[in-house]
């Protein structure tokens, strides 16, 4: 019987805990749903089953709308984490209490009992208490129990989660074999991915609340779509890289870009490889070999049939790598290597070239939304034509100065999503100083902007402004933060203040792609001091710029003011052209580019405190 | 297989013994085992001394005569506590239908608290006074105090046990008891009366929230001397189990106790039986069975019938001293309560 | 589990100085007092014993004690398991206060009990003036004690049933309703046997708290003999009369019975942990 979930949601306390899972599981088929704990794949379950009700969505089981029905009318087998083996019974009048609840008569359900007993291997233990029993046999009687009435679904959630690791091999070997034998439609929950391969006809992958992607697990482990599918199924390094015409480029290493992964130009590229998929050599290997650098042996670990081997690699230019992570300050690439353990020694150097790798799919923008629960604040308004333009995910953060009243803030948040027409936004409470806790959210699920709203007062505890809280935030996190200002409108004209010696910077690039995406022009501001003429290579750095704008298909011109210093050339610029978005680099600190450098005080910082319109920062590094 | 069944065999045991508990505590309610009710029941609340008197003399001679006028069975449901005790549960409003209070003050405090119409029970023969007590002294045998009146109470050492006037109405009797005889010794000097009072107050080591419940105390073994009812004294006598003696004071006072008919409470059905019953109080042969108990007869004729009364030289009573409202106040309240109870040291 | 080799130690020296010592404490503090009662009750003889026994405000007390202790037992548990299964399940504002509401009457005198109950229920009370117009007068009657034990002994079944309760996992209810069992199947065949250890603490217990009971009996009850007297009543209105015989028979048979009781709790108790 095939189970079918429909956009199912399910909150809890403001915070969303399934977030509109739809999915097919086929009639007799073994589908695990794999997730870390805490990511909402038991509360699935138990809405399939009916022991929590659904907020919002539908639930089918062979084509029966069972959205509304109890536990008891929807005809399912659950096994429970703990097992729940009733302790006042046998194993047998556990295993018969399904029928003797539907009145089947005690011979036939002696019939049965046997029947199941020998089918789980317990044949003989019929008479025994549930304290006489061990965790594999326990586990093993709630199947039996849950399979006992034949419901059309069997539903596991973590069924091995309590045993030890032998003993798991083995029991989810019959698990496998007897949902076989029966073709009774399964779904089974668990953390460990080894589990969802080996048991899995398909996996779903969970996180947060939402189901990722849906595979064979061998697809899934060869081809995810998304980073967290990706780095959750088994090890492997993440490079970001540059998109130029099809291919991406990692350093001097490009590798073809497949058609069906959508791409702009100048986009950044996630390359997956799995460590078997990465080939050593103490000799250069052949040209046409995807070489990715010669690097230093870090560590090997022995495991069986494998030798687990990390390397460290120079730096690539405009090559970022996401995983594994690197430890803070290390400016290098790590990258690991499955070598056959045939005893043959592993160079210390070596040379590392990919034998396969994996595009990953383009991310979907995921934008931070701070609400400072002001009434009017524009980062809410705003919130929802961005996410609808760029195509991206919200997730509204509220931000407590105490650690009481996390429920009733995160109701609120919700209720002020809601009536933002953030229908689909995710819910997040925190405590503590609002700049600390933005740059702890940050970290912890990383976002693509980061969405302020200028009010009065700017954060829920903090007295500071938003701008202030922009300003340190820039400081701190390499992700572009939009401050936005004045009416809920998307930005038309868009005016990015660039600088000398920094041809096709984040900025710029930042910029360019949100114009393209919102349909905005661009204009390239320069700023020269009064009185001077802008050099060459003000002119050529901005041809750059104009040339970065054309790549993104975005249309742009570049201007040249003079002016007192930086932040009156940009503010007599607004004044006599509309923008309604300024771009600026984060604060720039040093002698570097002492230009930018106005009374001070960083250009960033300025155009933060005075421009009129919306601003973005964009930190260097962040785009 | 063998343990399921185990602990099965081990409860046999307690349910049969539950099972038979049960059986035996409802067996008098049960349809089988219920003879034909009375059809009438008279709920009688009296003061504490009065329980043997009642329920082995009057009651069942009432129902014999009663029976011999042809009238229903009756059954009589009692209750017997200290006065006040009585007279706060009645007020609380259980439910009895006559009630038999130690003094009148008693039954004016039903009044007050509108259970029963002001001064009811002065319709009744004898204003509702049914029998007659005077109050004695109970010494340990053979008098080892040499104890022979009320001043001799007052002497240092001698430990006395008494009921308490807060619950007990034979507690306020022989505090007008003992003030009397003080004053009257002394030509009527109410100061002398308190002094007595405050001499035996001293004294005082065991309070009894019932004159029945002091002379258990008395017969524990505390103290040398209790104040009591004489026919407390009078009835153990009779049935050979005094294990004291009795001083009779020189002057005493009689306590007359007054019947009150919560005539509300008396159901149509118990009326008749009530009614009699209420008249069968003062009759002769009510009259002689409080006297071979032990009571004296508020006919003087009747009370030869006893040759255990003891004489009184100076006999009085609450009329003297105003009645019982005036009494109260006066001596109860403005002598011992706000007097001698203040200046009472400390044991 | 439990260690089957003795243990050597601190704990097997000389054991004959603090033994006899708490003995010493323990003989006239709870030992001898309760001695006293069985010899003051059979100083008589049995004949006399037997005939103090017989009389029929005896009889009638005791009865009427064990009827009000077996009516106390059962509704308690009733009402004591519902309670507990309602504080241990649903998840409701004021559950906190409620559920230390439920245990008060364990620290309340039950004279303050008693008054309470007259206070609210008696003739002159602020329920039981409306209902005394109605002929339903529960103070001082059957009923009324019955209201008196139950309040008195209510946390007892309580504390009996709801630590239980609370260890039972959500999950084993879920289970049951995902087999398909209703709310009361799965309480009747899944919750209530697992209670069954509980319970039968509980309501000995209430069992032999009701049968002791007196502080609030003497109040609600009005003491009126072969109608409302209870065998803590009997004994102290016996005593105070001075009927010491008659008074200790009873006592004598009340102290056997909670001898009983407290075997059971005993036997039971110790053979679960066994278990």
């Amino acid at each position: 019987m095939a189970i079918t979930l429909e956009k199912v949601t399910k909150r809890y306390a403001g915070t969303t805990i399934v977030d509109r899972v739809s999915l097919e599981v086929q009639t007799g088929e073994l589908f695990v749903l794999l997730g870390a704990s805490g990511s909402g794949k038991s509360t699935i379950l138990r809405l399939i089953s009916g022991l929590l009700p659904p907020d919002e969505g539908a639930i089918r089981l062979g084509g029966r709308d069972v959205t509304m029905l109890p536990p008891q009318k929807r005809d399912v087998g659950f096994v429970f984490q703990n097992y729940s083996i009733f302790r006042h019974m046998t194993v047998a009048q556990n295993i018969e209490f399904g029928l003797r609840i539907r009145g089947v008569p005690a011979s036939e359900r002696a019939v049965r009992r046997e029947e199941l007993l020998d089918l789980v291997g317990l044949g003989g233990l019929g008479s025994r208490y549930w304290s006489q029993l061990s965790g594999g046999q326990l586990q093993r009687v709630a199947l039996a129990r849950a399979l006992a009435y034949r419901p059309a679904v069997l539903l596991l959630d973590e069924p091995f989660g309590a045993l030890d690791v032998k003993i798991r091999a083995q029991l989810r070997q019959n698990l496998k074999q007897i949902q076989k034998t029966l073709g009774v439609t399964t779904i089974l929950v668990t953390h460990d991915q080894e589990e969802g391969f080996e048991l899995g006809q398909r996996i779903g992958v969970i996180e947060r609340g939402r189901l990722l992607e849906v595979g064979a697990p061998e697809d899934l482990y060869a081809h995810p779509r998304s980073l967290f599918a990706a780095t959750f199924l088994g090890a492997g390094t993440i490079l970001v890289g540059r998109c130029r015409g099809e291919r991406v480029e990692l350093g001097p290493l490009t590798l073809p870009i497949p058609p069906d992964v959508p791409h702009d130009e100048g986009d950044r590229v996630r390359v997956l490889f799995r460590p078997e998929q990465v080939s050593l050599s103490a000799d250069p290997p052949p040209p046409s070999a995807a070489v990715l650098g010669r690097g230093e042996l870090l560590e090997e670990s022995f495991s069986g049939s494998f030798r687990r081997v990390r390397l460290r690699l120079p730096a690539l230019p405009g090559t970022r790598q996401l995983s594994p992570a690197l430890p803070y300050g290390e400016n290098a690439l790590l990258i690991e290597a499955a070598v056959p353990a045939d005893g043959r020694p592993i160079p210390a150097q070596a040379w590392v070239a990919l034998e396969n790798w994996h595009i990953l799919r383009q991310p979907t923008p995921r934008l931070l939304v701070a609400d400072s629960g002001d009434a009017s604040d524009p980062a809410l308004a705003i919130a929802r034509p961005f996410v609808e333009a760029l195509d991206g995910v919200a997730t509204v953060v509220g931000i407590a100065s105490g650690s009481s009243g996390q429920d009733e803030l995160r109701e609120t948040l919700g209720r002020r999503a809601r009536e933002a027409g953030l229908d689909t936004a995710s819910v997040r409470a925190r405590a503590g100083d609002p700049a600390e806790q933005l740059a702890l959210e940050q970290s912890e699920a990383p976002y693509d902007f980061l969405l302020l709203g200028d009010t009065e007062p700017a954060l829920r505890s903090g007295k500071r402004r938003a701008a202030g809280l922009a300003e340190e935030l820039a400081e701190g996190v390499a992700t572009p933060i939009l401050l936005a200002r004045g009416a809920a409108q998307l930005p038309r004209k868009i005016l990015i203040c660039t600088a000398v010696g920094e041809p096709g910077k984040a900025d710029v690039r930042a910029g360019g792609w949100l114009a393209r995406r919102l349909g905005a022009t661009v204009t390239l501001l320069h700023v020269s001091l009064e009185g001077r003429t802008p050099t060459p290579l003000v002119r050529a750095h901005l041809d750059r710029g104009i040339e970065t704008l054309r790549e993104l298909e975005v249309k742009g011109r570049a201007t040249v003011r003079q002016a007192e210093d930086a932040i009156e050339g940009i503010l007599a610029e607004l004044e006599t052209e509309a923008h309604d978005l300024v771009v600026v680099g984060g604060p720039v600190r040093g002698s570097r580019a002492p230009f930018l450098r106005g009374g001070g005080d960083s250009v960033t910082r300025q155009v933060l405190r005075r421009c009129p319109c919306s601003v973005l920062v964009v930190p260097e590094g962040s785009w | 297989m063998a343990s399921p069944s185990a602990p099965r065999a081990r409860g046999v045991w307690p349910v049969l013994l539950l099972g038979g508990l049960l059986l035996w505590a409802a067996w008098p309610w049960l349809p089988i085992s219920r003879a034909a009710a009375p059809p009438a029941t008279i709920v009688f609340y009296g003061f504490s001394i009065l329980g043997d008197t009642m329920e082995q003399g009057i009651f069942p001679a009432f129902q014999k005569a009663w029976a011999a006028q042809g009238g229903t069975p009756v059954e009589f449901l009692s209750s017997f506590g200290g006065s006040g005790t009585v007279t706060n549960q009645v007020i609380m409003g259980v439910p009895a239908e006559l009630v038999l209070l130690s003094l009148e003050s008693d039954a004016d405090r039903l009044a007050d608290a509108g259970v029963v119409p002001a001064r009811s029970w002065r319709a009744l023969p004898h204003e509702g006074v049914v029998n007659r007590t005077p109050f004695v002294i109970l010494v340990r045998p053979g008098n080892p105090k040499g104890i022979h009146d009320f001043a001799d109470l007052a002497r240092p050492g001698i430990g006395v046990v008494h009921p308490d006037p807060l619950t007990s109405g034979g507690a306020q009797w022989a505090i007008v008891a003992e003030y009397g005889a003080g004053a009257r010794a002394a030509g009527g000097d109410p100061a002398a009366g308190e002094r007595l009072l405050a001499g035996i107050w001293k004294n005082v080591v065991a309070q009894a929230s019932s004159a029945r419940a002091a002379r258990t105390q008395f017969e524990n073994g505390f103290g040398d001397a209790l104040i009591t009812y004489e026919q407390e004294a009078l009835w153990d006598q009779a049935r050979g189990r005094l294990r004291a003696e009795i001083v009779y004071p020189r002057r005493t006072i009689l306590s007359e106790h007054t019947l009150v008919r919560v005539d509300h409470r008396i159901g149509p059905k118990e009326r008749a039986a009530a009614d009699a019953f209420t008249r069968f109080l003062w009759s002769e042969e009510a009259q002689k069975i409080f006297v071979t108990h032990g009571f004296r007869s508020v006919e003087e004729q009747w009370n030869a019938g006893n040759p255990a009364f003891g004489r009184i030289e100076e006999p009085f009573s609450i009329a003297d001293y105003g009645g019982w409202a005036k009494a109260k106040k006066d001596i109860v309240d403005g002598v011992w309560k706000d007097r001698v109870m203040k200046v009472r040291p400390k044991p | 589990m439990s260690a089957t080799v003795p243990i050597a130690g601190p704990r097997a020296v000389r054991p004959l100085v603090p033994v006899t010592l708490l003995l010493a404490v323990l003989l006239p503090l709870i030992l001898m007092p309760l001695a006293a009662v069985f010899v003051f009750a059979f100083r008589g003889g049995l004949p006399a014993f037997g005939k103090a026994l017989a009389s029929p405000d005896a009889q009638f007390a005791l009865r009427f004690s064990l009827l009000i202790a077996f009516a106390t037992a059962a509704v308690n548990a009733i009402l004591g398991t519902f309670t507990a299964y309602v504080l241990s399940r649903y998840r409701f504002p004021g559950e906190r206060p409620l559920g230390i509401l439920v245990n008060l009457p364990v620290a309340i005198p039950t004279v303050v009990v008693g008054t309470s109950l007259l206070l609210l229920w008696g003739p002159i009370g602020l329920l039981g003036k409306l209902l005394e117009p109605l002929g339903f007068q529960p103070m001082f009657a059957p009923a009324g004690v019955l209201l008196a034990h139950l309040f008195v002994t209510f946390p007892y079944m309580l504390g009996a049933v709801k630590p239980v309760l609370d260890e039972i996992e959500a999950t084993y209810e879920e289970a049951a309703y995902t087999i398909g069992a209703s709310r009361w199947q799965t309480f009747r065949w899944v919750i209530l046997p697992t209670l069954r250890g509980g319970l039968f603490t509980g309501a000995l217990l209430t069992f032999a708290h009701s049968l002791g009971e007196f502080g609030a009996t003497v109040l609600v009850s009005g003491n009126l003999r072969l109608r409302t007297q209870t065998a803590p009543l009997y004994i102290f209105a016996q005593f105070e009369a001075g009927n010491v015989a008659g008074a200790n028979a009873v006592a004598a048979v009340l102290a056997a019975l909670s001898f009983v009781i407290f075997f059971f709790l005993l036997r039971y108790t110790t053979n679960r942990r066994e278990a």
